[in-house]
């Protein structure tokens, strides 16, 4: 968001923006959304799983659309890069706030991980065929059937897999003396001198790309093409 | 005669239901686990294409009917599925050793299940398809109960 942090917060000499708040905000949203639909499919809740898959489509949606209209940091533009960016900054060659190259390629993993891991759910049913994903009639009962299993076998390897390395890379710079959990809180993070400061995006512009996200999630609810099959 | 009729009919709804006093012989107790894992495997898929019927915009009422007596009549069959000595300790099951220490749970939410079966073949042969749709959501529920408590989670 473009709003200022008040000026109570300003004096942390150095600090700079680095997230906007729908950056943050959408992080945070998916770590907790990611582990309750990790709980509540053990749990016996199947109807809140779907939901909060569907509400993870949301972000993702807006997450996407952010990407290309959002503050400089959180746009695909501006963090994926070409190989060669990716070994100069392995070199110590690369200044520059946001996504290093190499923790863009971990975002745009997780990003596509998760985001075949929403698509598998949404024709996924469950094994006695009691709960089925919105879009399950859009496909044959075996394919749903089979969609479940590597739903299943997609976050056990993949997604956990990703996530463990999310983390272990936190805990990699956190020991070398950079914390990275806490910009992701406040947003703001001192950073190297001379690096652009963070063009921030506009309030309304995200609105936007809520409303559109907001919008596609409940077309898919109700059954995506003309609402059915 | 009808004393002995009831007497009969409770005698069977017991050992139906389970109960069973004499040991089973092992090979008897794997045909029994078998039968139920197919039983209930075919319940589960009937009632998937149960469900991609009853919320289509035009359900298909005969593959309506035809799912729900399929249904009604296994879950008859199922009184006869879990006698003691058909679990855990025998084989690979779902079936959760606490079916065998809360039996009369246990059978009370089979009977729910039998109950709940009965009525959807009812609605289903009547074909009026708010009544359907009600006792199809009752069905599953009765379903969910008892797996959620009753079965493990299996991976296959």
């Amino acid at each position: 968001m473009p709003r200022q942090i008040p000026d109570g917060d300003a004096p942390l000499i150095g600090k700079q923006p680095v997230w906007d708040l729908p950056v943050r905000l959408v992080h945070w949203l998916l770590a907790g959304l990611i582990t309750f639909s990790w709980w509540s499919v053990h749990h016996h809740h199947t109807d809140w799983h779907i939901w909060s898959g569907i509400s993870i489509l949301t972000l993702l949606i807006f997450r996407l659309l952010w990407g290309f209209v959002g503050s400089s940091t959180a746009r695909w533009a501006n963090f994926i890069r070409g190989p060669r960016t990716v070994i100069d900054f392995l070199r110590g060659r690369w200044t520059g706030i946001g996504h290093t190259p190499l923790g863009a390629l971990s975002v745009v993993a997780l990003f596509l991980a998760v985001s075949v891991q929403v698509g598998l759910g949404l024709i996924s049913q469950d094994e006695d065929g009691i709960f089925a994903g919105p879009l399950s009639t859009l496909v044959s009962s075996d394919t749903s059937d089979k969609a479940r299993d590597i739903h299943e076998l997609w976050f056990e390897t993949v997604i956990v897999g990703l996530i463990a390395l999310h983390i272990a890379a936190i805990i990699y710079y956190r020991i070398r003396g950079k914390g990275l959990t806490k910009p992701m809180i406040t947003g703001k993070a001192v950073t190297d001198p001379g690096a652009a400061p963070m063009r921030p995006g506009k309030w309304w512009v995200a609105v936007i790309c809520l409303a559109v996200a907001l919008g596609v999630a409940r077309w898919v609810v109700a059954g995506a093409p003309p609402f059915g099959p | 005669m009808r004393v002995h009729w009831f007497a009969a009919a409770a005698a069977l709804s017991l050992t139906a239901a389970g109960v069973a006093i004499a040991a089973l012989p092992k090979n008897k107790a794997l045909a029994i686990m078998h039968d139920r894992h197919e039983g209930m495997e075919k319940i589960g898929d009937t009632n998937k294409l149960l469900r991609r019927e009853i919320t289509s915009s035009s359900p298909f009422m005969p593959a309506v009917q035809s799912g729900a007596a399929t249904i009604a009549g296994l879950s008859v069959k199922a009184s006869g599925w879990f006698p003691k000595g058909t679990g855990p300790e025998l084989g690979k099951t779902g079936a959760k050793p606490e079916i065998w220490q809360n039996q009369q749970d246990f059978v009370s939410k089979l009977h729910a299940f039998q109950g709940a079966a009965r009525a959807f073949n009812a609605a289903a042969k009547a074909g009026d398809m708010n009544a359907i749709k009600a006792r199809y959501a009752d069905l599953n529920g009765a379903c969910k109960a008892c797996h959620d408590k009753y079965r493990m989670e299996m991976h296959h």
